[in-house]
């Protein structure tokens, strides 16, 4: 649909040759491309993540690798898909490409920051001439290394143990997929069969897209695309300034602790100072962080850009359509050899533990520009693993799982019991995992009085107990705040810490949010996630709230009473 | 015979009484239909259905007594959730699960707004109790009931006050047994519980989705039993004897004792009526693939209709937020395919980064748009269409409202034009191109993303605003032909006249599906036979049923089923080759591709029975269309047979003929820029295309190749 306005555009120099309405449909058409190679990526993918926890990105590039137009999914690899299209054309320069060639790459410098997120990205040409990118990304259930899912923290001290890094190879040629390399890689993962199906959705994905970007260029010409692109760029820019020149000027600092990297280990400093500039700029530094740390838990600077951007996102501008142009106001700086900006071989592979954590520590600044948009802070979710070799079948099987549960309370109302934080993930069915998996779950419940005290109350901790039904099998947990509390703000007090026992009604031996543990049959592993933090003063509660929590259940009467000074009535 | 079928719908419900000249008839030679519009009665909506049944009788001449069936779509079990008016409702669950329901599937609608709200269980956590039992994923017994702990919750329940009461245990629609158990001890210690099963009411995996279905149920049921009696005891005090049937979401029609015990299966009663019209029109066209698109004053809806068979999905949303999948609550009920957008007539438009968006939200009938004069300042779609020259101000809705022209154009110069330095008809199609841009990305999903090729499909508009739209958005996806129903505005009671009974039962079996799968699917087939069986008794009639076979399967490892159409006919050894066969296909189309090493996992199975009606080729005999709205305006004379429209392909505002539908007849044809009026809808057609009315009364829209996307 190429219409024009009936009369000519005037001012405003460099937007002149492309008229508004044009504009629109270019842009529109941009974003549903990006959301529908999403889609098909989804209904196509074999892995956990991706189906269920959309551990998946989309992006749209130019021909000079300017980020178009995104998906809405996975923040984690949006925020790195920029920095990975360029390492990829730095490998790839643009004379160098063919139509049907696409580029492989995983490494987690250039992309998302563990080895499993594997992005794949393809130049589009139309009658021979370069006309952009497409890319797209996805958490493959595994790709090697020391553990099941790739993902070991504890134990892991180099890159080299967690499995097979790819640097941009290419990885289809003339439409052909190189069986090559697509052997070099099955010979190197757990679960071939899925890890081959994900590589093949998310090619088939971007050739869907491909072709629709082809048809966007035929309806509007090369030349009005690019200068619409130019447009895109320059007004997402302006409304992320917009939105950042309303943030009152100053430096706001903060710090919290990330619990240790494994059994016997430090806390790990999480400290971050945000300047806004009070003209539209933004700066958020990671420095005073800890050094990286020899576990597989460091934050390439990719990763810690993407939940930065995402945050200042969430506070400032949550639903512009994300693009090159809104990211250049912010600018996200970590020491080099830092937590937060490791250098390689620096190990990463459960890094996703820490996205709550870097929009915590980044929400505890905000709250001090911002009081009205911040929020106590998040129950920690856990992510583990419980993977062996099945006695029914005798193949390998892993549990990948996902606990998630409350937010922190906020202006104007109590935490949401029970949604995702920052990542936007489902859970996986307690029948699905028993139907697949040799392990039976006995509870997942809300643990009473755990959500922090407070006006608005933090949202409960989530308690889920797992049985293993099979011999053996091997436990890489993944958690946190069994340490430091998630803290709450403005006299909301913080969250119950989590905890996590091996055999409750047993010995109830506590385990380590990041060991590895060996399980035997019959053992039950109880995962009780942290409660989150509470807003404002507790004295403030409305007792109506207090009395409606406790007809729920969600506070018990001696937590009534300890947290809120609650009596019983005469009935 | 004489049928009666009436749709209940927030504005209007609408009545098409058709007698098809056979035994019993009042008609000599041939069939006749009579249509009827009446405004609905949303706080007790039998009274419109009375007062429309009674002006009905007499159009037609006849007295309740005649009539063989009366048939019936309604919104009543679905409002009742919208507006959390079902009844207050308990949940009875297995030990160690009691917050399955609130904690949902979690994940957020919008990745990007961390202040959402969930949807509001339609349970509280205080009437949600647990007994102790368990079973295992294969239906083994883990742990065996006990049945005091059953009586303790059941006593709790019944302390609270409750009615209706949902049991739903882990693995149930592998077992039964512990949840039969328990609806046993209901009836023994409180026999005023209504009770609503997991196992019988979505007895398929996934624990969360078959809770909430089954509390849905639970929920509206004595909503819709209390509904559905009222309408009986109604309908023979009038002196109707015979049978009357509901229309299900699936769009097949049931008896009131089963609509009574699974009112789940009515929500989206309507519109699969909707739906069903859109497959009856299609045949009639000699058109097998159709898309429907029904756009009103708030949303627009797509729904599908391939090969002459309405597309059903297993599962649907109900109460969303926004339009946004996921925001809803997922009913586990086998249910037309439906998209709904926020793109109606009273859609708002504004600017965003200097870019025009529509929709979602919108100015509805009240204050409606700014051509509505009643107070409306936001420029919506409507408006743009009254500057756009595509409907007439003085003739709207047939006359019976007069449009603010001036006010109209007004509003979007000052909120669109002005700061977008664009002339007024600029602006107002701008406000057209997005509104159509916005209902093309819903399209793209119902056609191409589930793998039907445009090119193949005719599109059924119908709704207020959907045959004005309908072949710019044919034009943008590459649907060659348009379809305007005669009587598009009681277009779902239409729908109702040619529905069959219909039962669909379904179950959960994962398995590896390979060449020695036969008798295990054989198996499972005779038990849902066996229950399909159970509520075809209910319908008391005697031919004999349609059974067709549906697998919802993947590859394994993946964590979505595609629907695959299993063969017909006996279950023998070589039925699991014929089942991949057929996942094959199913899966091809819908991906574009296969994956030969990859091994097939079948999860969920469904056996549909469909009795055969005997009307389902009815031809559908064109009458007169009266409506008890006051003040309509028949008289056309003296009216422009041109005005100026907005056509970007010729210019700008062109001099547009302007067609009475009525005089459209024989032969003729128009070729666009046109504009065709009838009562209760506004055709545009496109320059280049070509319209003309067909043998059935229909209007048709041939789109020109070379305007073909």
């Amino acid at each position: 649909m190429t219409e024009r306005s009936s009369k000519a555009s005037t001012g405003r120099s460099s937007e002149t040759s492309v008229d508004p309405i044009t504009l629109t449909v270019i842009w529109n058409t941009l974003m549903s491309i990006a959301e529908e190679l999403g889609t098909t990526l989804r209904n196509t993918a074999f892995s956990e993540g991706v189906r269920e926890g959309d551990d998946f990105a989309t992006a749209l590039f130019d021909s000079n690798g300017r980020l178009i137009a995104q998906g809405n999914f996975s923040p984690g690899h949006l925020g790195s898909m920029p920095a990975c299209a360029k390492h990829a054309i730095e490998y790839f320069p643009a004379e160098t490409l063919r139509p049907g060639d696409s580029i492989l790459l995983n490494d987690s410098f250039m992309c998302s920051g563990h080895f499993p997120d594997c992005f794949q990205v393809m130049p589009v040409f139309l009658d021979g001439g370069l006309i952009g990118y497409v890319a797209c990304s996805a958490h493959q259930v595994d790709m090697g290394g020391a553990a099941p899912g790739s993902q070991k923290v504890h134990g892991v001290t180099e890159s080299f143990q967690e499995g097979l890094r790819i640097l941009p190879v290419r990885f289809v040629r003339n439409g052909e997929i190189d069986e090559d390399i697509l052997r070099l890689i099955l010979g190197n993962v757990r679960m071939p069969d899925k890890v081959r199906g994900d590589l093949l959705a998310q090619h088939t994905a971007n050739l869907s897209a491909a072709s629709r970007l082809q048809q966007l260029f035929r309806d509007h010409g090369a030349d009005t695309v690019a200068q619409a692109y130019d447009i895109i760029l320059d007004r997402s820019e302006l409304a992320m300034r917009t939105a950042l020149a309303a943030v009152p000027a100053g430096t706001y600092s903060f710090e919290d602790y990330l619990d240790d990297y494994g059994p016997d280990t430090e806390p790990i400093k999480m400290a971050v100072d945000i300047t806004f500039d009070g003209i539209g700029a933004v700066e958020v530094d990671f420095s005073r962080s800890s050094d990286a740390v020899p576990a597989a838990i460091n934050s390439y600077i990719n990763y810690t850009r993407a939940y930065a951007i995402f945050a200042i996102k969430v506070f400032c501008d949550a639903l512009q359509p994300q693009t090159e142009g809104n990211m250049r106001p912010i600018t996200v700086t970590a020491r080099e050899g830092s937590f937060f900006n490791p250098r390689f071989p620096a190990p990463s592979g459960g890094r996703a533990v820490l996205q709550v954590r870097i929009f915590d520590a980044i929400n505890g600044a905000i709250a001090q520009a911002l009081p009205h948009r911040a929020m106590g802070a998040f129950s920690h979710w856990s992510n583990p693993n419980i993977g062996g070799i099945d006695d029914r079948t005798g193949r390998p099987f892993v549990m990948y799982d996902l606990s998630l549960a409350g937010y922190g309370g906020r202006q104007g109302k109590d935490g949401t019991e029970a949604l995702s934080p920052v990542m936007n993930c489902s859970n996986i069915p307690v029948e699905v995992h028993e139907t697949h998996n040799p392990i039976r779950v006995h509870r997942l419940e809300f643990i009473p009085d755990t959500g922090g005290a407070g006006k608005w109350r933090g949202g409960c901790g989530l308690r889920k107990d797992i049985e293993l039904l099979n011999s053996t099998a091997v436990l890489s947990h993944l958690g946190d705040r069994h340490r430091f509390q998630p803290y709450g703000l403005f006299g909301g007090q913080p969250g119950a810490l989590g905890e996590t026992l091996l055999n409750p009604a047993g010995n109830a031996q506590p385990l380590h949010s990041k060991g590895m543990y060996d399980l035997k049959q019959g053992d039950i592993v109880s995962f009780r996630l942290s409660g989150a933090g509470g807003f404002g003063p507790v004295g403030e509660r409305d007792p109506d709230a207090v009395a409606e929590d406790l007809t729920d259940g969600y506070i018990s009467v001696a937590g009534a009473r300890e947290d809120y000074g609650w009596e019983p009535g005469p009935d | 015979m004489i049928r009666v079928a009436f749709d209940i719908g927030g504005t209007f419900t609408d009545f098409v009484l058709h007698d098809d000249g056979g035994g019993g008839s009042r008609v000599e030679v041939g069939a006749a239909s009579y249509f009827l519009k009446v405004p609905s009665t949303p706080q007790d909506p039998g009274q419109a259905v009375m007062a429309g049944l009674e002006s009905l009788f007499a159009l037609a001449g006849i007295e309740a007594g005649m009539i063989d069936s009366v048939l019936h779509a309604t919104t009543v079990a679905t409002n009742a959730v919208l507006e959390r008016k079902g009844a207050a409702t308990g949940l009875i669950t297995t030990e160690g699960f009691r917050d399955v329901l609130i904690i949902g599937r979690q994940k957020r609608y919008e990745t990007y707004d961390l202040y959402i709200d969930k949807p509001e269980p339609l349970v509280p956590r205080r009437h949600i109790v647990e007994v102790v039992e368990r079973i295992g994923f294969d239906g083994t017994v883990v742990t065996p009931l006990d049945e005091a702990s059953a009586d303790r919750a059941i006593d709790a329940l019944r302390a609270a006050g409750l009615r209706t009461v949902a049991v739903s245990l882990l693995h149930a629609y592998a077992n039964p047994a512990h949840e039969r158990a328990i609806r046993a001890r209901i009836q023994a210690r409180a026999p005023e519980l209504s009770v609503s099963l997991s196992s019988e009411v979505a007895p398929k995996i996934r624990e969360y989705e078959r809770t909430n279905t089954t509390v849905a149920n639970a929920y509206i049921r004595p909503i819709v039993a209390h509904y559905i009696s009222q309408l009986e005891d109604a309908l023979r005090q009038q002196g109707f004897a015979r049978e009357l049937f509901v229309m299900q979401s699936s769009g097949g029609l049931v008896s009131p004792g089963i609509a009574k015990a699974y009112p789940v299966r009515i929500i989206e009663s309507g519109p699969a009526a909707g739906v069903l019209m859109g497959g009856i029109v299609g045949k009639s066209e000699g058109r097998e693939h159709v898309i429907t698109f029904d756009m009103g004053g708030t949303t627009a809806k797509l729904g599908a209709v391939d090969g002459g068979t309405p597309a059903i999905m297993p599962t649907f949303e109900i109460d969303h937020v926004r339009y946004k999948k996921g925001s809803g609550l997922p009913i586990n009920a086998p249910a037309v395919e439906l998209l709904e957008i926020g793109a109606g007539g009273g859609s708002i438009a504004r600017l965003e980064m200097g870019m025009i968006t529509v929709g979602p939200d919108s100015a509805g009938a009240d204050p409606g748009p700014i051509c509505y004069g009643r107070g409306g300042t936001l420029a919506t779609i409507t408006d743009a269409n009254v500057v756009l020259g595509y409907i007439d101000p003085t003739w709207f809705n047939a006359g019976t409202m007069e449009l603010d022209k001036d006010a109209a154009a007004r509003g979007i110069m000052e909120q669109i034009g002005e700061p977008l330095d664009l002339d007024l008809g600029a602006a107002a199609w701008g406000i057209h191109l997005v509104a159509t841009m916005n209902m093309e990305n819903a399209l793209r999903i119902v056609s191409v993303e589930q793998g039907r090729d445009p090119r193949r499909y005719a599109m059924i508009a119908f709704g207020g605003a959907g045959p004005l739209h309908a072949a710019r958005l044919a034009r943008a996806v590459g649907i060659p032909s348009v379809i305007v129903p005669y009587g598009a505005g009681v277009g779902s009671a239409i729908g109702l006249l040619q529905a069959a009974p219909r039962i669909d039962v379904s179950t959960t079996r994962v398995m590896r599906l390979d060449q020695d799968s036969g008798p295990a699917i054989a198996s499972l087939y005779s038990e849902l036979e066996a229950r399909a069986r159970k509520d075809i008794e209910q319908f008391g009639v005697a031919a004999a049923p349609r059974w067709s076979r549906y697998g919802y399967m993947r590859y394994a490892g993946q964590g979505f089923e595609v629907q695959v159409d299993l063969p017909d006919g006996a279950i023998g050894d070589d039925f699991g080759a014929r089942a991949i066969t057929a996942f094959n296909e199913a899966y091809l189309k819908k991906h574009k591709f296969l994956d030969p090493e990859a091994r097939i996992e079948a999860v969920d199975w469904t056996l549909v029975a469909t009795l055969p009606s005997g009307h389902e080729d009815a031809p559908m005999a064109r009458g007169p269309i009266s409506t008890m709205a006051s003040g309509l305006a028949s008289d056309r004379s003296g009216r422009d047979s041109t005005r100026p429209a907005w056509f970007p392909e010729a210019g700008g505002y062109v001099e547009t003929r302007i067609i009475d539908r009525q005089a459209l007849a024989g032969d003729t044809e128009v070729t666009g820029p046109a504009i065709v009026e009838d009562p209760d809808s506004t055709t545009v057609v496109l320059p280049g295309d070509v319209a003309r009315i067909s043998a059935a009364g229909h209007l048709i829209i041939e789109v020109a190749q070379e305007n073909r996307a």
